[in-house]
């Protein structure tokens, strides 16, 4: 009885054996090639992140100056200078929004840089009192590039009328005082995130190479699920489009809602990145690399039936989604009110993706999508 | 039936049934201690909104801040079941409070919990006590020395139906064909000093997945022969470390490596106590006594049920249609241990009255790990979606419908979806049927 039962197992290890070799063959010669997560993650600090952070910097740093230019003799020319250096330093952010790992996440830079719609009521109130407490959740749609939206493109229906805003002889000063506040408040945040990035969590960030819940890798992940399924998915098109409160539009609740025509390349921009993330495109260059693409491929991640690669399936369904993008009206408020259809459909197209991302991708790297510790089996 | 009968007259030391009470009770506070410090009362327990709880047991419910008071009794029935103090009164405490602490949420299963509740009521009704005890030093009169054999055999044989079991679902196509899910769990761990690169290859993750299959299916056997069981010993802790530092599994490795002991010899058993004893002897049995269970009969005849029901429990599966490792319908207690790498979105619309539809966001009711377990398992999605229909009804909306938009993927597979979209999970009750509105697998993973 036993001898058989020998038998038979060794015989079946003898199959196993020869079933793996048989596939081994298959595969290149160095397996570990492309597994190593330790190689995954400073490209993405070096690469990715850091130059992303010390370009957003640079325009930050250009609507910070033209903020205090304005504010020195506020006039229409210096105004415009401001929408502009606002509108491309709003863009720039939206290619580093999606690092919120590490320092970003601990503290919480996106929720004080871009939660919409902005809330005016708030923001007048903070204006008047010039000691509002903007650390605590209810101010976070008083502050940001969403504020900064109301306070450059929405506090007058012309630039004209924006100036005079901020000529006010009774109020004007602590108006440009609060635009200042928050401009000063998102540099202190933004350049203490960047400074941590630059000194020890780079290093600390590339050496915590497991997958267990504390680890990089798996926080990395899980943050970039979490952006795309809550803060491009819902945010700039579940939301305002109605999608996720039982089809009732709210086109106001769309990103820069008050600087017309910008909604719709906010999101490619904010899209794009996300793709350069995936594909590992380094960000000075645009050289594709290391990335979470090589790492799904060099796991083997394929869908059984069709053959085809994990990777692929996303990147094919992310271009999707870009087309469905730049189909769109460049507001998307106004793509709602008017057309409807259409956002609906990219937000199926989005759906798909976070699916993918979310379970197919997760689960093929053996990241679960959990934040407590607790024993499984 | 004569062989029956004379191998129910045979008699056995009490060592090692002692010196199992002893370790299992130790080992149990120690879990309990190391699951409170950790703060996984008040995060699993107390923090949550709502639980899943156990068909038919909705009744058991996570006690609130009482919690800890039921832990409390938990550890200290564990720590006193180990000293051998009040044991009849201690070991069903244990065996009650440990099996209400499984029961409160359904989101924590584990097979290993459900062995220690399966353990700790088998305790119950032996004389572990009857030595080495608290129990046995302040009453002198039953102290014992000899115990039936099947006592101790008991105890190896639900073991050997862990083991068995465990390796006998291994039998799969995707776990020994496939080499899932070892095959995605190993290279996460291709980080580890010295054995990490190993797991960066394919044919580790098979020769991985045969080993464990052949061990589990083996270990019982090998275990009880004299002969082997050295070696098999050495391989049950080889396999408990190697498991333990590649799997969050907590004090299983543990208890399992220490539960094994049982099938040592007497000779072992006295060894091992006479060296813990040294300086207490008053512990040990003063003469020679063998004990007879007052109710032999009874207690006889309620372990021969409760194995020909531990026997048959594990393959109810085969009364449901469908891939058992999809609709998870009879998964649970049958030893069905790290099998699949299961992950899932489910999204979930409530329609009221007037056709308005409410897309929830889980995170509003549920933790992360609830979220994650309920995504990927039916009877979970069914409970969370009369949770919200009770939900929405309290706040005035009668007549909702609920729907869910679920996508599951399965070891490696792309994922797909679980639950038929169109079907109103209001409109059925949780029940031992056959779920029909889960989405068929259309696949087939062959083997037990």
């Amino acid at each position: 009885m036993k001898s058989a039962f020998v038998r038979l197992t060794l015989i079946l290890f003898g199959i196993s054996l020869l079933i793996s070799c048989e596939k081994d063959k298959k595969t290149t010669s160095n397996e570990g090639d492309g597994k190593d997560r330790a190689v995954l993650l400073t490209r993405y600090a070096d690469s990715l992140v850091n130059p992303a952070y010390l370009d957003f910097k640079t325009e930050f740093d250009n609507m910070k100056n033209s903020a205090n230019a304005f504010i020195a003799d506020p006039d229409i020319i210096k105004l415009q200078n401001l929408q502009e250096s606002w509108e491309n330093a709003y863009l720039n952010w939206q290619g580093t929004e999606l690092f919120d790992f590490g320092p970003a996440e601990v503290n919480t830079l996106r929720n004080f840089f871009n939660i919409y719609p902005a809330d005016v009521t708030g923001i007048l109130n903070n204006i008047s009192n010039t000691s509002a407490n903007l650390e605590v959740p209810a101010s976070y749609p008083q502050q940001g590039f969403p504020a900064l939206d109301y306070l450059l493109n929405g506090v007058g229906s012309t630039d004209t009328a924006i100036v005079q805003f901020y000529k006010d002889p009774v109020d004007g000063a602590k108006r440009q005082a609060y635009l200042i506040r928050i401009i000063d408040r998102m540099d202190l945040l933004f350049t203490s995130v960047q400074n941590e990035w630059l000194g020890a969590f780079r290093d600390d960030f590339i050496s915590k190479t497991g997958l267990d819940i504390s680890s990089s890798t798996s926080k990395m992940v899980n943050g970039l699920v979490l952006h795309y399924e809550r803060y491009i998915r819902s945010g700039k098109i579940g939301i305002p489009s109605g999608i996720l409160n039982g089809g009732i539009a709210a086109p106001e609740k769309s990103e820069s809602y008050y600087r017309k025509g910008l909604s719709k390349s906010l999101l490619l921009k904010a899209h794009n990145a996300y793709y350069d993330f995936f594909t590992g495109t380094s960000f000075n260059g645009k050289q594709a690399g290391t990335s979470l693409q090589t790492y799904l491929d060099a796991l083997g991640a394929k869908d059984n039936a069709s053959g085809k690669l994990l990777s692929n399936i996303i990147i094919e369904q992310m271009d999707l989604i870009k087309q469905k993008i730049v189909a769109l009206n460049p507001d998307i408020a106004a793509q709602i009110s008017n057309d409807p259809s259409s956002t609906n459909d990219l937000y199926n197209a989005m759906q798909t993706l976070v699916r993918l991302l979310k379970v197919d991708m997760t689960s093929a790297m053996s990241i679960t999508i959990t934040y407590t510790d607790n024993d499984g089996d | 039936m004569m062989a029956i009968k004379r191998y129910l007259n045979k008699n056995s030391s009490i060592a090692p049934l002692a010196f199992f009470r002893i370790c299992f009770g130790l080992l149990l506070f120690i879990s309990i201690c190391r699951f409170w410090s950790r703060g996984w009362i008040e995060s699993l327990y107390i923090d949550p909104k709502f639980h899943f709880t156990f068909y038919g047991f909705d009744f058991i419910q996570p006690l609130g801040n009482y919690s800890y008071i039921l832990f409390l009794i938990c550890a200290l029935s564990a720590l006193m079941v180990a000293l051998g103090m009040y044991f009849r009164i201690s070991s069903s405490l244990l065996f009650l409070s440990f099996t209400y602490i499984e029961l409160m949420d359904k989101t924590y299963y584990l097979n290993h919990y459900y062995f220690i509740s399966l353990i700790s009521f088998l305790l119950i009704f032996t004389p572990a006590n009857r030595a080495y005890s608290i129990d046995s030093l302040r009453n002198k009169s039953i102290q014992t020395t000899q115990i039936p054999r099947w006592y101790i055999d008991a105890f190896k044989l639900m073991l050997g139906i862990l083991y068995f079991y465990a390796g006998l679902a291994k039998v799969n196509s995707d776990w020994l064909l496939n080499a899932m899910p070892l095959k995605i769990w190993l290279p996460a761990k291709n980080d580890l000093p010295i054995i990490g690169p190993l797991f960066n290859f394919e044919i580790t993750a098979y020769i991985f997945s045969w080993l464990g299959c052949v061990y589990d299916l083996s270990i019982p056997f090998l275990l009880l022969n004299k002969r082997t069981r050295p070696f098999a010993y050495i391989a049950v802790v080889v396999f408990h470390l190697l498991t333990g530092l590649l799997f969050p599994i907590g004090m299983f490795p543990a208890i399992m490596t220490v539960a094994a002991l049982v099938f040592f010899s007497e000779n072992f058993h006295h060894k091992i106590l006479d060296f813990i004893f040294k300086k207490l002897p008053q512990f040990k049995p003063e003469f020679n006594s063998l004990y007879i269970p007052k109710n032999r009969r009874i207690t006889l005849w309620m372990f021969a049920c409760f194995f020909i029901i531990q026997l048959a429990f594990p393959f109810r599966y085969l009364a449901y249609p469908g891939e058992l490792f999809w609709t998870e319908e009879g998964y649970r207690f049958s030893w069905r241990v790290m099998l699949m790498e299961k992950a899932g979105y489910a999204q979930f619309k409530v329609k009221d009255s007037s056709g308005h539809i409410t897309v929830i966001d889980n995170r509003e009711f549920l933790t992360p790990q609830q979220e994650k377990m309920m995504a990927t398992q039916a009877d979970m999605i069914l409970q969370f979606a009369h949770y919200l229909k009770q939900q929405f009804e309290q706040k005035g909306n009668s007549q909702v419908e609920i729907y869910v938009d679920s996508y599951v993927s399965l070891n490696g597979r792309l994922g797909k979806t679980f639950v038929k979209p169109d079907f109103d999970l209001t409109k059925v009750d949780e029940s031992f049927q056959h779920k029909n509105w889960i989405q068929p697998f259309n696949e087939d993973i062959k083997g037990f």
